[in-house]
């Protein structure tokens, strides 16, 4: 028979229970929002695509019509002109809205001829391909097709004309190219500067430092870096390393370099922390060992403890990326919210995190777009978290 | 620089010039300069944002008039200066809303942060709490802005929903539900790590006394596990809370911007102190710009403060311990 403490006890079971699966809910449940609104976009040529799409004014003269054959390798969803050699398809944009997508240009279609109307003197030719987005094409002899009759409606007008007086295309922007590359750029250069600082202030602290006040002071001033909120590293950058930059090179305003130097300072506690965590756990008897052998200090640690330290620095790296990649409060003050195509490192542009950011705080939030990155964001960080698990399993063995 | 010539000018005196010994000297000096500059960025960071904080006070921010520092610190509006030709910024009520958010989300996280814990720790078989440990560590490295992300597609819209089934409308969801909702999952799994790490360091006499008296499994857990680890539980609290208010991305997207406050009912719209520091990201010149640098400072010693507080209490607490 139950009685009352029994009951009391399976009530704070139940409790705790619950409690440890809000953990496991809430886990899956970011991971099923993230994939079920960013998976459908989600395609290499989000990742190779430029952001903003390019719009372009095409004429065409005297075209040489080509009559190639509709290739059969196309899906019967597209509708194709013998005529212009050109395969359409209808489709709709992330907001819903329809559009039509060049799916097939055949080699010779006249449509490569296309010059660029905006600058009608040089006749630059523009060259249409697959994957751009075709909105309106108009002729001489009858009324324009627009996007909003479809693709059919489109094919049927250019079969039956032989005059085009302007084709307007885009290309599908959209992607998150730049924001790759940034994000790329700005780990490679954190690291550069990150790394030998925080390594060589890990080997101090640990090889060379006597105890004494000095060294603890340096040591709980850098442990204080850890509880500043990111925004306030923000704030530095905005201060002091974005004038530095704006300074000393031909930058005009928060940049790649800035957000690189704000974030070593971000994440020199963690390199540091972990770098002195894995020079700690090498035996003394190897340290004995190599300065019996005539070694002195610096080759022993260069030589003997920093090379048996290695996975441990490894792991730090591979945590300040995940920190990297997933940094979004400093890097809106260093880096800036805007999404740029063209990556140079004193440029303005902005990191993949920063990128959702902007989308999120647009109206009307992008939801999907923003959750596609977030994928790519999340893929790269949990893979790095099982790479440091591993290693560090690996590495607790060797010892 | 002066060290290395000093030195230099040692070694040249000697008549044995020991080169290996020279050269661990430049060494250590240069390990030690990296050393003084990581250590150095903390007192760059106090002294730069301090100095660009306390400018909205001193000057006339280019004739709008400088910022009346009490007001600023205890009025109910903001109103940005260049748009409204005032100096009245006032965040007061922010600093009331954001420590009302942070002690909210961690009236949530605590509980349930510590049960995990203790469910981690002490009931669940090794294969679970394995499992569980990993979900732990992947909730805890995803970063803010997916939670951000996920707060603002699913948690805004359950928010919305829930106040309309009170008959009330909100702003879209932006509420102070939705971000101690947030804050609380961003900082669950800090405070499950480290209260996991202090259960498991209780006494294993204390747990085994406790069995022997008579008391059953749950009272044990309960009553003496959780007690002993207090101080550690009362640690993870600390570190959560410091989270919940520099949190700055995930809030933003989720509070609603508020102007005017405080907002103390569930449902209204709120602003915290990092939210408002990146509203209206457009301005770099001018008072707008330099007031972000003043709630910044403000935000420092928010969080100084209460870590300090909390660490007074922590000590007051711990000294009672469970015999």
């Amino acid at each position: 028979m139950l009685n009352k403490r029994n009951i009391i006890d399976i009530i704070y079971q139940v409790i705790t229970y619950l409690a440890a699966s809000v953990g496991v809910i809430a886990l899956s449940m970011i991971i099923f929002f993230v994939f079920s609104n960013g998976l459908k976009l989600l395609n290499f040529g989000l990742l190779v695509n430029d952001y903003h799409a390019e719009f372009y004014n095409g004429g065409i003269d005297d075209p040489i019509f080509t009559f190639s054959h509709r290739p059969i390798s196309l899906d019967d969803k597209v509708f194709y002109s013998q005529k212009w050699g050109i395969g359409l398809v209808d489709s709709k944009d992330r907001e819903g809205n329809p559009i039509i997508i060049i799916e097939y240009i055949s080699g010779d279609s006249p449509l490569l001829e296309i010059y660029d109307k905006n600058n009608e003197e040089s006749k630059e030719i523009i060259g249409i391909d697959k994957g751009f987005l075709v909105s309106k094409i108009s002729y001489y002899d009858k009324n324009t097709s627009l996007t909003m009759y479809g693709a059919e409606s489109m094919i049927n007008d250019i079969e039956s004309t032989n005059e085009i007086r302007e084709i307007v295309f885009s290309s599908l922007g959209g992607g998150i190219r730049g924001s790759i590359i940034t994000t790329l750029y700005l780990i490679s250069i954190t690291i550069i500067i990150a790394l030998p600082i925080g390594i060589s202030t890990a080997i101090y602290l640990n090889e060379f430092s006597s105890k004494n006040r000095l060294t603890s002071l340096l040591r709980s001033l850098i442990e204080t870096l850890t509880g500043v909120p990111s925004i306030i590293f923000g704030l530095l950058g905005l201060a002091v390393f974005v004038p530095l930059t704006i300074r000393f090179s031909e930058a005009t305003s928060a940049n790649i370099v800035s957000g690189s130097l704000t974030l070593s300072v971000i994440l020199l506690p963690i390199i540091i922390k972990s770098t002195e965590e894995s020079l700690k756990v090498v035996p003394d008897s190897f340290r004995s060992a190599s300065l019996a052998l005539g070694a002195n200090h610096t080759q022993t640690t260069l030589k003997v403890v920093l090379p048996s330290a290695f996975p441990g620095i490894m792991t730090g790296t591979l945590l300040a990326i995940g920190r990297i990649i997933g940094e979004s409060a400093a890097l809106i003050f260093a880096i800036g919210t805007a999404v740029k195509d063209d990556i140079s490192i004193f440029g303005k542009s902005t990191t993949l995190s920063v990128h959702i950011w902007s989308l999120m705080k647009d109206e009307p939030a992008n939801i999907e777009l923003a959750s596609t990155i977030a994928i790519v964001i999340l893929l790269i960080v949990l893979t790095l978290n099982i790479i440091v698990k591993l290693i560090s399993k690996r590495f607790i063995k060797e010892f | 620089m002066s060290t290395i010539t000093r030195i230099l000018n040692r070694y040249k005196n000697r008549r044995t010039y020991n080169k290996k010994e020279f050269v661990d000297k430049i060494v250590r000096v240069i390990f030690m300069m990296s050393t003084i500059l990581s250590a150095s960025f903390i007192i760059i960071i106090i002294i730069f944002i301090s100095l660009k904080g306390l400018t909205p006070f001193v000057t006339s921010n280019s004739g709008i008039g400088s910022v009346n520092i009490i007001s600023f610190l205890t009025g109910n509006v903001w109103l940005t200066g260049t748009a409204f030709q005032s100096s009245l910024y006032s965040i007061g009520f922010i600093i009331v809303n954001t420590l009302f958010i942070a002690f909210l989300s961690l009236l949530i996280s605590m509980p349930v942060g510590v049960l995990t814990a203790l469910f981690i720790a002490k009931i669940a078989s090794r294969r679970i709490s394995e499992f569980l440990r990993i979900v732990v560590e992947l909730l805890a490295s995803i970063p803010s802005i997916v939670y951000g992300l996920f707060g603002s597609g699913v948690i805004l819209i359950f928010v919305y929903n829930l106040a309309e089934a009170f008959g009330i409308q909100s702003r879209g969801g932006n509420s102070v539900l939705a971000t101690v909702l947030v804050l609380a999952l961003m900082t669950l799994p800090t405070i499950t790590a480290i209260s996991e790490v202090s259960i498991r360091s209780v006494n294993k006499d204390i747990e085994q006394g406790s069995l022997a008296l008579g008391a059953t499994r749950t009272q044990t857990n309960f009553k003496v596990i959780l007690m002993s680890a207090k101080s550690g539980i009362f640690a993870s609290a600390i570190l959560g809370i410091g989270r919940a208010l520099g949190e700055a991305t995930a809030v933003s997207l989720v509070a609603g911007n508020s102007k005017s406050g405080p907002s103390l009912g569930v449902f209204d719209i709120t602003s915290t102190l990092t939210s408002t520091m990146l509203e209206g990201l457009k301005e770099t010149t001018g008072i707008d710009y330099d007031i972000r640098f003043s709630v910044g400072l403000v935000l420092m010693v928010v969080i100084l403060l209460t870590n300090l507080i909390l660490n007074y209490i922590k000590k007051k607490v711990g000294s009672i311990d469970v015999k």
